[in-house]
């Protein structure tokens, strides 16, 4: 099982906590069967007419024994689940670090989202590992063990026998349940992932779908998916259960050899009969220890599988290379060099930059327009090292970025990006992101600056940002831009939901910010770009036009027509 | 809800038969376990006390390996009735669910969030299962069972039983207030705990903002911190929980201490019972607790689970209030043939419409729309102008006025045979995963030819795209398959609408995103379609609004005016205002 070597590492620093649940459950599982076994014995004295005190003796070791069980029940509990915990809380971090150097490489474009609530689930997913799969059968050996050498004082046979019903228990049975199980288990997931993306497909086409007459025929196929995962779930759960019957019947069929053994055994002289209900009691007793066996195999099959998820999707991916040493001079504006530069997204049919080349000399404002879907922000991404190009050469300053360290580029730059990420806090916290102090009245003088000048340092931000409109994000990423000192400013579409008003007013104040800095600023509107330096013209990947504000119009080509068409656009400015 | 009946009721009336197998599996599990005590204590009693030959208790356990086996089977039986009421209880409710979402009209399909309704019809359907399959056997079997036993046991020794009735309660007792405390505290901590779940998901949407900002390294730490503070919090919650299972166990163990000395005592200072007797009861004890015990567990388990189908209920009886689908009879099979001549003339009168009180309410007033008239619908975004398509096209239903159609009502009983004669090109169309071919035929509804869709998709300017996939139409696209970017997925439903070849073409224009090349193809397609039918354009270019027969002006939901371009130049500032904004916007 190498795909569960993280999970080895981390509970191998929670062995205290492991240590003590074991003994937890080993003590409650002995003091079990002894407390059984012993009353068992106690009932069989009884015929002999002992005195009463043995019998007061026994009857307050049975009760002791109940309590000691009870306790020590407790204790596992309690361990177990803690080690849990902790070991999940560092599965967590440990695959964040494991995620930082993959990301964004790992999300495709699409999806994303998915993607990571997978990877939080599987983590989640990890923890029965430890609780049902990894310790249990260690505890239910432990016991059976001890019962077979103590029951191997009064009878070597039965504990032969015992040793058969633990192998059966803790070996055979859930051994022969994940025979079958993992192929229906696997059939189970298809199936729901099956329904799981035609409810999507039906929820996201609705209106096509109700326009072009297809919902009826949809709704049919959607409860044939249902029905077959229902007969699926039947068929695994179904599995489980046979399973759990034949552990049970394992339980009995021990017990009654037990009983058939001592019957033997006594008529043969070689045990004596008071023994007999002592045994019987002890079997069945041990056998209830062994009850999380029976529900092993699903949580095995199911840790098993995220974790070899996560293997394959966070783990497989190559290794970054060591990080290059090279680092920008944060004093001077930078230069962007690009040449022959091409990308391509993991499983896609088509690059996103073709053998693109550019350049972008130090302090100079560029921006780059297009159609969506031109590569503008794959350009950005590449820019800031959160990519590697497939092809072809980029260089900041002179410096190839493969040999640039990514963040000495992080620190040189002022990004703004296209879907910034707010976190659960306050506006305060947002702004103060890069750890970097500023007093509140820095900040309060930037909220004013992007034109949020209510806006308080206390207010409160949801997950994602939720409680916040597109143009407060918007502002709020500009300003934690122009918070920080970079000579490089990479923004892509930063002001797309701001209406004109508010968007001049901003850009003003970062223009004048920036006068002496490096300014690259995707745009999807071609208002404002008269003062620019050079606006670059994508699409498909590729640069089509470049030049001056005025050299473009005169030029009567791409740019031309495409400001032509804005200006026939009505309605859409407020 | 109207004094409906609650979901489970209804699929257990549904499943009353399964209800009574599992009562008599029940009963004759319950005698199993009490034979299967009493043959042993039986076999005991003879091998030991009366030193019976090992040849004498072959016959008597030969039976009790037989008990054995057929306790065994029965358990088998009571589960696999318990899985089929649970898959087909799945089954009814998925299905209801289903049908709610491809019954509910837009404004259901609009409102709430497309995942928590996916997570609906797949986990809360799938939670509700340990209800059917676990608690409702388990409970069956806590009916019977114990009572079987204790009865049983009454009749072997009286003071046993009497021990065993009066401690029972406990358990039950305690059960109830482990959950109702856990619940407390649970709820009491619950925002704490969301806190730190979340934290995980969140540096993890983030990351490529914490990277740039340098942060990532230190959120790593912050991820451990809050995953430890989570591990506390529920810490705190679980020891409650476990507490409560010692104080129970506890009791059981008591309980089982006291028989078993009161059993002794009977057997050696008055004499007044056989081992026999004495070792049965002791046997049938532990079955006795651990049976509700594990009813416990079931019933948590049940809880669990009737929560989830009240969320189900609660979706289905939230969207039948809002637009009961049993109000909707089928479609008429056959054409009406009054709704020719297409293409239609449309009338609105005074069509009113609003996605939930208080919130934004359209006001259409009356508006006629002539047989192939090309109207430009044209306002603010957040002015009605989507919902008015929404409206015509029969999506929404108007909360009051009528839709005329060649001076027909639009009803829910006509709009299948109404939908075969429209055609809706938003700016975002759905993909679906199939092939490239496949997704064009949906337009048709019905066998259409490769010929055909190859014309439509030359129509619809897609030739040359197909040409560069390698599998040509045979290309899967949408999930799963090749991804197309805004411009194709357009042209895509364009080539749906040439294979439809729609009487009513109703058109929300693209604003921005599109290259030069595809703009010009979809406003040449768009000419070829329109020119046999109506067309409503939500439009945004002063090109197509010039052209249009009439424009219709949207502002806040109401219709500010109508009428030709020139007309409204001279005769509506707002409307010049809102043609010139641009211009104007541009400085110098």
């Amino acid at each position: 099982m190498n795909e569960l070597a993280i999970l080895s590492q981390a509970m191998i620093r929670e062995r205290k906590d492991i240590i003590l649940s074991i003994l937890g459950g080993f003590v409650a599982g002995i003091a079990g069967v002894v407390l059984f076994s012993t009353s068992g014995y106690l009932i069989s004295q009884t015929v002999f007419e002992p005195p009463l005190y043995t019998l007061i003796v026994l009857t307050s070791l049975v009760k002791l024994l109940g309590l000691l069980r009870a306790v020590s029940r407790y204790g596992e509990r309690i361990y177990s689940h803690r080690a849990t915990f902790s070991m999940l809380s560092r599965l967590r971090s440990s695959f964040f670090a494991k995620l930082i150097p993959l990301t964004p490489g790992i999300l495709n474009k699409n999806r994303s989202g998915d993607l990571l609530a997978r990877i939080v689930g599987d983590v989640e997913s990890l923890q029965h590992y430890f609780l049902r799969v990894a310790y249990p059968p260690i505890i239910v050996v432990m016991v059976f063990l001890t019962t077979m050498l103590a029951t191997a004082s009064f009878s070597f046979w039965m504990a032969c026998l015992m040793l058969l019903g633990m192998l059966g228990t803790v070996l055979v049975v859930p051994g022969i349940v994940l025979l079958g199980y993992r192929k229906i288990n696997g059939h189970v997931r298809k199936q729901r992932a099956l329904l799981s993306t035609e409810v999507t497909e039906v929820l996201y086409g609705f209106r096509d779908l109700k326009v072009y007459g297809q919902l009826a025929q949809r709704e049919q196929q959607l409860r044939q998916a249902s029905a077959a995962l229902a007969v699926e779930q039947q068929r695994e759960a179904g599995h489980l259960l046979r399973g759990q019957s034949m552990h049970a019947f394992v339980t009995y069929l021990i017990s009654w050899g037990v009983l058939a053994l001592g019957a033997y055994l006594i008529s043969d002289g070689t045990l004596a009969g008071v023994y007999l209900a002592m045994l019987v009691m002890a079997s069945l007793t041990v056998f209830e220890e062994a009850a999380a066996m029976a529900t092993l195999p699903a949580y095995k099959q199911d840790s098993e599988h995220a974790a070899k998820r996560l293997t394959e999707e966070v783990l497989t991916p190559t290794l970054q290379p060591l990080q290059p040493s090279r680092t920008l001079n944060a004093d001077h504006a930078v230069s962007i060099e690009l040449s022959g530069v091409s990308f391509q997204y993991e499983g896609e049919w088509r690059p996103a930059l073709k053998s693109l080349s550019l350049q972008i000399p130090p302090g100079s404002k560029t921006a780059i327009v297009g159609p969506s879907g031109s590569g503008k922000s794959t350009l950005m991404e590449l820019l800031l090292k959160l990519r590697t190009p497939t092809a072809g050469d980029l260089r900041l300053s002179g410096i190839s970025v493969q040999e640039l360290e990514e963040s000495s580029i992080w620190k040189t730059a002022n990004v703004v990006l296209q879907q910034s990420h707010f976190f659960r806090g306050t506006i305060r916290d947002n702004l103060l992101i890069d750890g970097e102090d500023h007093s509140d009245g820095d900040l309060l003088d930037i909220l004013a600056k992007v034109q949020l000048p209510t806006t308080s340092l206390t207010d409160p931000v949801y997950e994602k940002g939720e409680n916040l409109s597109d143009g407060e994000k918007q502002r709020l990423a500009l300003a934690r831009a122009m918070l920080r000192n970079g000579k490089l400013w990479l923004l892509d579409e930063p002001t797309s939901s701001l209406d004109y008003v508010t968007e001049q007013r901003v850009l003003t104040h970062l223009y004048e910010q920036a006068s002496e800095d490096t300014l690259l600023l995707i745009c999807h509107r071609l208002n404002g770009l008269e003062g620019m330096d050079k606006i670059v013209v994508m699409e498909q990947g590729r640069v089509i036009e470049t030049g001056s504000y005025s050299e473009l119009m005169e030029q009567n080509g791409y740019f031309y027509k495409m400001k032509q068409m804005e200006l026939q656009l009505i309605g859409e400015a407020h | 809800m109207r004094g409906k009946r609650s979901l489970i009721a209804i699929q257990m009336t549904a499943q009353r038969k399964r209800l009574i197998y599992l009562a008599f599996i029940s009963l004759a599990l319950g005698a199993a376990i009490v034979s299967q005590a009493a043959l042993l204590a039986e076999a005991v009693q003879r091998i030991f006390v009366e030193r019976a030959s090992f040849s004498s208790v072959a016959l008597l356990l030969g039976i009790l390996l037989v008990v054995m086996a057929i306790r065994t089977l029965l358990s088998y039986g009571n589960g696999t009735v318990g899985l089929q009421m649970a898959a087909t209880a799945k089954k009814n409710m998925r299905a209801a669910v289903l049908q709610n979402f491809t019954f509910a009209s837009m404004p259901s399909s609009l409102r709430g969030q497309t995942g928590g309704k996916v997570s609906m019809a797949l986990d809360a359907v799938d939670e509700a299962d340990s209800y059917f399959s676990q608690y409702m056997p388990r409970m069956v079997e806590t009916v019977m069972i114990p009572i079987l036993i204790l009865v049983v046991t009454f009749t072997q020794h009286a003071h046993s039983g009497i021990i065993m009735l009066v401690t029972a309660p406990f358990i039950p007792i305690f059960m109830i207030l482990v959950g109702l405390k856990t619940k407390n505290k649970s709820e009491e901590k619950y925002a704490q705990l969301a806190e730190f779940a979340g934290t995980f998901l969140d540096s993890l949407q983030g990351l490529v903002t914490l990277k740039i900002f340098g942060r990532a390294r230190r959120q790593q730490q912050e991820i451990e911190r809050s995953s430890l503070r989570y591990r506390d919090a529920t810490m705190d919650i679980l020891k409650i929980a476990f507490t409560n299972t010692l104080m129970l166990e506890s009791i059981v163990m008591l309980s089982i201490g006291i028989v078993a000395l009161e059993l002794a005592i009977q057997l050696l200072v008055f004499q007044s019972m056989s081992f026999h007797t004495a070792f049965f009861v002791l046997l049938l004890v532990p079955e006795f607790y651990s049976l509700l015990k594990s009813s416990g567990t079931a019933f948590h388990n049940g809880r669990t689970s009737m929560g989830a189908i009240r969320k189900v209920e609660t979706m289905l009886a939230d969207t039948n209030d809002r637009n009961d689908p049993k109000d909707q009879p089928v479609a008429l099979p056959t054409f009406p043939k009054k709704w020719f001549p297409m293409p239609p003339s449309i009338e609105l009168d005074n069509v009113r419409f609003q996605y939930a009180p208080d919130s934004f309410e359209l006001n259409t007033g009356s508006i006629t729309i002539g047989p192939g008239d090309h109207i430009a619908l044209v306002g603010h975004s957040g002015s009605g102008k989507t919902t008015l398509l929404h409206l015509i096209a029969g999506l929404l239903k108007p909360a009051s006025g009528t839709i005329l159609v060649n001076g027909n009502p639009l009803t829910p009983q006509n709009e299948t045979t109404w939908f075969e004669h429209i055609s809706y090109i938003t700016q975002h169309p759905y993909i679906f995963a199939g092939t490239f071919a496949d997704n064009i035929a949906i337009g048709a509804g019905r066998k259409v030819t490769r010929a055909e869709i190859e014309v439509a998709a030359a129509d619809a300017g897609l030739s040359k795209v197909v040409s560069q996939l390698e599998q040509g139409f045979d290309t899967p696209v949408g999930e799963g398959g090749r991804g197309l970017s805004g411009g194709e997925k357009q042209r895509l439903a364009l080539a749906r609408a040439f294979l439809k070849r729609p009487s009513l073409i109703l058109f929300d224009e693209p604003t921005v995103g599109l290259d030069l090349h595809t703009e010009g193809i979809l406003q040449r397609s768009i000419a070829t379609l329109a020119k046999s039918a109506t067309m409503i354009t939500a439009a945004h270019r002063l090109y197509t609004i010039r052209h249009a027969d009439n424009i219709l002006i949207m502002d806040h939901g109401v219709l500010a005016g109508s009428g030709h371009h020139d007309e409204l130049m001279k005769r509506l500032p707002a409307y010049a205002e809102m043609v010139d904004v641009q211009r104007k916007g541009v400085p110098g």
